[in-house]
């Protein structure tokens, strides 16, 4: 008896997990509909889903800078005040005291881009496969919102090291702003807590970037994943063929 | 005793759906056949994402490890940067600032290009992938070259060549796609649709004013070459 | 299987590359060298409880807080384990010993060490701590320039023990550096150009040329530095400025001091040399050079102009430095008569004092000139708190990425290397630029360098900040005032905070220092106090009535509170003990420096007049503590006792040449 079958045998792990490890397709299935995070999935999937060509594996990118961002911004939250200048000696902090703590910064940092992108190319593919149509008009929408929330959770988060560059990116960003007819003023000063990016833009754009948009984000991903199972798993490139001339 | 349960017995099907198929009286009875092959999702699906998951955190990782995310020196509210610049996702935009009126670059062409996408799937667009030429109409090319000269002179009155060049290329590659001939290389091009002209038009639009605004722009937003060593002022 | 394969491949390298930060992590410099230090210090250390104490230092990053520094914090010694460990003198970097300054290593808790030599305190490697990587928000000072971090919070003109820094300090205010750009402290400043006004009447259009295309190669002693003028410049400039209007009073001057007859020129030589002009002038390089070169003088003015100049300076030039000399007017035509006959470039051209005939277009295009080049902002017209150039607020913390390079691609990326280059050659940067050149030579501009480097964008917090002791500076009103002004006494002394450096002898205190009578009689005819220097108390011709009414209001006003007028005053006879003074002479070797009789060393003030000259109770002060009233007296310091100082001061007092005849009007006259 190895320890790997002392393991399973258990009560403590057959009480966690309850299926065998036996290569049967009832376990295969167990896998899947036991857990109630594999269960977004089927028990069986279209074989021609799996090909890499079929979405790119781009809403799966996204999903896994989700991911990462999470992680990772959870533990940078630990090192971090939303004040000035407290902010800006944090990211010092981060770089010269914190183990590890440059690797969380820079990780965070590039997933974010790479997010944005992966969601961005992401939209893109739906569209040129035509994966909006009907019954998934609605998950588009979602998805458009969803693209809308990572632009703003990467802003938010642009002004928190506090330096110049995002100061002064924050800065020209809010007076475009400024630019809409009416409400403009009053959205930026809104989202400022002031006229000019402070101390109180810090702090609002910190429990934004921390709270409210995770928050939305996690949940609206939850509704469009939900809307993907239910509408028949991911969308591939359509079946009609191309016409020639 | 418990009440019976009342059962509406009905003749109507719409009113009681105990059915397999519904045959209208002008349809044929064929379902559309999948022969499709199934896999367990574990662990075909799973194993993949996995996988996913681990290359993205790998290349993010190394990309963690070899470059370092930059941080200036502390905010300074009297120093300016010269150029100040937005987050590269929105640069596109403040490359717009430089063309039009504030109005139109930040609230305007934004919005519209929001309304755009989420109405897509409401007003049908794309649905049947017909490719552009495929129907035949003695208005669609007029139509559509009119629609080309008039965007074009309207930007060229903003002097907004990076969105003028574009919209040339494309239009002029629109008629070209009609002249594309079966077997040939060109033949994809055939098969393009409207609606995704327009996008790939609005995407080489955004990802050249992206890369404009990022890597092309100056002191003053005065435009630079990235080789050179930017002067600065 | 594929799949399988395929899984455990990437599980693999995931697990690896996510083990590279922590093993980076584990790898920092600076735990190696922490390591190394513990066995550096075992091997050196000398008892049993300093090895145990290298032996069981924990590898942890150390750090310095200054709350009272805006919370600054240096982790430098995370590294620099030695800096304040005198076992560690002359070990190998980053491990050595501070040198001793004036605020190591006693200090270094206080100031920590980016307060002195910025670089990045916060960092632990070595790259970003020291700045040396390209985007570095605060490199560390090179060692050239090492000084400018004593003037982050010493904001004196002078600060002791920073030669380099005070020297950048003084070139910057001597050469007008603050009438083109705004510093904090020197919002105030005003350049003391000469007035253009006398122009057309003092030179001609070949001097004005030769000068306006380097006032350098004119007169070495030149201020003004090189505006890389154009030929056309030069016309349009000289038309412009031989167009101004002479005022009329001074026009008459002129012209009668012209139609004088020529005076005697053996005497004039005779009168220049005993009135001690190369106090501050120079005749072929020789003397002061704080005033203009006058070896080719008669080349340079009109007769009539350095007649009527000399006669009365300040009437031409109201801010100059020049005193009026008490000459008589045959005094001042011999004078000139001998610059007419010996200093006088004799090469030049004969044209070289004819002025020119002005052409009104061109003289309109030289005003603009005039403004546009920026030449208003020293000789008149800046309007108050206005600055030609760019502020100087924190140039000295600016980030070199910031910086414009321009044409300059041969310079390192660095802010000093910068700095330097826009002091040695302003314009090479792009084409347009207005700032002129100077000629400073390689020590100059390190010392620039420095005091530009030394410029933060925001003070240091009170806490730490040094201002120089504001001496109050009284210069009485009324007729002593005038005399004052009119002899020009702070072009060379120093009262208070205020005045010239290129006499010795501050008067802050002169009235408790020197006997009136003697003063009386060294103002009407000075002489040398201390032949080794060379610049000496101009003969100003004062007359005796004002040498008393100077002498009286001196006693009067400048008076040290805290020096007594008779040290012996309750003291035992046993502190009169000349003898014992006279011992004390010999032991502490003051002979080596001054003379009594015929025996002495000529460094310091012969001392066989002390009686006559100095208070006592001035020199048992100075005899407790030399640099008293000025830290650069090089006397030493023997740390006397009173009683020995009493005993010195008694025996000095003896010392006296014979009786000098009484001073007429002594103590008689009133100050106002």
């Amino acid at each position: 008896m190895t320890v790997g079958e002392w393991v399973r045998n258990t009560s403590v792990y057959r009480s966690v997990i309850r299926h065998g490890i036996a290569p049967t397709n009832r376990n295969r299935s167990l896998i899947i509909f036991e857990n109630l995070f594999l269960h977004v999935h089927p028990v069986k999937v279209r074989e021609k889903t799996l090909r890499f060509t079929h979405t790119f594996w781009l809403g799966g990118i996204t999903l896994a800078t989700t991911i990462i961002l999470v992680a990772t911004g959870i533990l940078l939250m630990f090192y971090y005040h939303p004040s000035v200048p407290q902010a800006y000696r944090d990211m010092k902090e981060l770089q010269y005291v914190v183990d590890n703590g440059v690797f969380l910064r820079n990780l965070h940092r590039w997933a974010a881009h790479l997010m944005v992108f992966s969601a961005f190319l992401h939209m893109l593919r739906v569209f040129y496969h035509r994966a909006y149509r009907p019954p998934r008009q609605f998950n588009w929408v979602v998805g458009v919102v969803l693209l809308l929330l990572t632009l703003l959770l990467s802003y938010t988060g642009y002004l928190l090291p506090w330096d110049q560059l995002a100061f002064w990116g924050v800065s020209v960003g809010t007076n475009m702003a400024k630019q809409a007819p009416l409400v403009g003023e009053r959205v930026r000063f809104f989202l400022l807590g002031g006229n000019i990016v402070s101390e109180n833009a810090l702090l609002r754009f910190y429990v934004l970037h921390c709270v409210v948009l995770p928050v939305a984000l996690l949940l609206l991903i939850s509704v469009h994943i939900w809307r993907v199972r239910k509408d028949g798993g991911v969308q591939g490139p359509p079946d009609d063929e191309r016409r020639t001339p | 005793m418990t009440t019976p349960i009342e059962i509406i017995d009905s003749e109507d099907p719409l009113a009681n759906p105990w059915r397999v198929a519904l045959v209208r009286p002008d349809g044929r009875p064929a379902v559309h056949e999948t022969d499709e092959r199934y896999v367990m999702t574990f662990p075909h699906l799973i194993l993949r994402e996995i996988i996913m998951f681990q290359i993205v955190v790998i290349a993010l990782s190394l990309a963690a490890i070899l470059f370092n995310a930059p941080l200036e020196s502390i905010a300074n509210p009297v120093e300016t940067p010269n150029p100040a610049k937005a987050p590269w996702y929105f640069l596109g935009l403040q490359e717009l600032l430089h063309y039009f009126p504030p109005v139109v670059a930040g609230v305007v062409l934004p919005g519209l290009v929001g309304i755009c996408l989420v109405v897509i799937p409401y007003w049908r667009v794309n649905l049947e992938g017909a490719p552009l030429w495929a129907t035949p109409s003695r208005w669609k090319a007029p139509t559509i070259a009119a629609s080309v000269i008039l965007l074009s002179i309207l930007f060229v009155a903003f002097r907004c060549w990076p969105i003028v060049i574009p919209t040339v290329i494309i239009g002029v590659a629109m008629f070209a796609a009609s002249w594309a001939r079966a077997g040939s290389r060109w033949q994809w091009l055939w098969g393009v649709t409207l609606p995704e002209w327009i996008m790939t038009w609005f995407v080489v639009i955004a990802v050249v004013l992206t890369v404009i605004g990022t890597f092309f722009r100056g002191p003053g937003w005065m435009w630079v070459w990235p080789w050179m060593d930017a002067p600065r002022g | 299987m594929t799949l399988r394969r395929l899984f455990a491949f990437s599980s693999l390298v995931f697990l690896i590359v996510l083990a590279f930060s922590p093993v980076k992590n584990a790898l920092r410099p600076y735990r190696a060298l922490q390591r190394q230090f513990r066995l550096l210090g075992i091997s050196r250390a000398t008892s049993a409880k300093a090895r145990e104490m290298y032996s069981s230092r924990p590898i942890a990053i150390e750090q310095i807080w200054l709350p009272e520094l805006n919370d600054h914090v240096d982790r430098c010694t995370t590294c620099h384990l030695g800096v304040a460990d005198a076992a560690m003198t002359g070990a190998p970097q980053p491990f050595r010993t501070h040198p001793p300054t004036f605020h190591t290593p006693q200090d270094i808790q206080r100031f920590g060490c980016t307060a002195c030599h910025g670089g990045e305190g916060l960092a632990t490697d070595q790259a970003d701590a020291h700045g040396t990587s390209p985007d570095a928000t605060t490199p560390i000072f090179p060692t050239d320039f090492v000084e400018a971090g004593c003037g982050r919070c010493h904001d004196a003109d002078a600060v002791r023990d920073a030669p380099t820094l005070s020297s950048g300090r003084a070139l910057m205010a001597k050469s007008n550096c603050f009438a083109c750009h705004k510093a904090r402290g020197h919002e105030d400043f005003r350049a003391d150009a000469p007035p253009l006004d006398t122009l057309p009447m003092k030179t001609g259009a070949e001097w004005l040329r030769r000068w306006l295309t380097d006032p350098k190669a004119v007169d070495a002693n030149a201020t003004m530095p090189n505006f890389q003028l154009t030929g056309d410049d030069i016309k349009a400039l000289s038309h412009y400025l031989f167009g101004r209007t002479v005022p009329p009073q001074l026009q008459h001057a002129i012209d009668l001091a012209g139609a004088e007859p020529p005076g005697d020129s053996a005497r004039g030589k005779t009168l220049f040399a005993e009135s001690r002009c190369i106090s501050c002038h120079t005749v072929d390089g020789k003397g002061n050079g704080s005033a203009p070169e006058l070896g080719k003088i008669a080349s340079r003015a009109s007769r009539g102009w350095l007649v009527a100049f000399v006669r009365d300076p300040h009437a031409f030039y109201p801010q100059t430095r020049m005193p009026r000399y008490s000459f008589t007017d045959a005094d001042v035509r011999d004078i000139v008569a001998w610059f007419e006959d010996e200093l006088r470039d004799f090469d030049a051209p004969a044209n070289i004092l004819v002025p020119l005939r002005v052409n009104q277009t061109f003289a309109e295009k030289g005003e603009k000139l005039f403004k546009s080049a920026g030449c208003f902002a020293c000789h008149g017209g800046m309007k108050e708190g206005e600055r030609f150039g760019p502020d100087l607020y924190g140039i000295g913390e600016k980030k070199a990425t910031s910086l414009d390079f321009g044409k300059r691609t041969d310079l390192k990326r660095t802010l000093p290397a910068w700095l330097e280059a826009k002091i040695s050659t302003p314009r090479s940067f792009a084409t347009g630029l207005k700032m002129p050149t100077f000629a400073f030579d390689a020590a100059q501009k390190r010392a620039i360098v420095t005091a530009l480097l030394a410029i933060p964008s925001t003070p240091v917090p009170d806490a730490y900040h040094s201002a120089p002791p504001q001496q109050a500076a009284i210069v009485p009103a009324g007729a002593v005032g005038e005399i004052m002004s009119r002899y020009r006494c702070l072009s060379c002394h120093q009262i208070g905070s205020r005045g010239g450096d290129i006499s010795t002898a501050p008067l802050t205190f002169e009235g408790s220092k020197v006997n009136r009578d003697w003063l009386v009689r060294y103002l009407a005819v000075p002489y040398s106090i201390r032949p080794i220097i060379a610049e000496r108390m101009p003969v100003l011709k004062v007359s005796k009535e004002e040498a008393a009414l100077l002498a009286d209001a001196i006693a009067m006003i400048y008076v040290d509170p805290s020096t007594p007028d008779d040290p012996f005053a309750g003291r035992p006879a046993s502190d009169r003990d000349t003898a014992e003074g006279e011992r004390l002479y010999t032991t502490f070797g003051c002979r080596s420096c001054h003379i009594i009789g015929k025996n002495g060393g000529y460094y310091g003030p012969p001392l066989t007049e002390t009686h006559a000259r100095l208070k006592p109770g001035w020199v048992f002060r100075f005899l407790q503590n030399p640099q008293r009233w000025r830290a650069d007296v090089r006397c030493p310091n023997y740390g006397m006792t009173d009683t020995d100082a009493l005993r010195l001061t008694a025996y000095l007092e003896t010392l006296a040449e014979a009786p000098a005849p009484p001073v007429p009007g002594a103590g008689k006259e009133a100050v106002k």
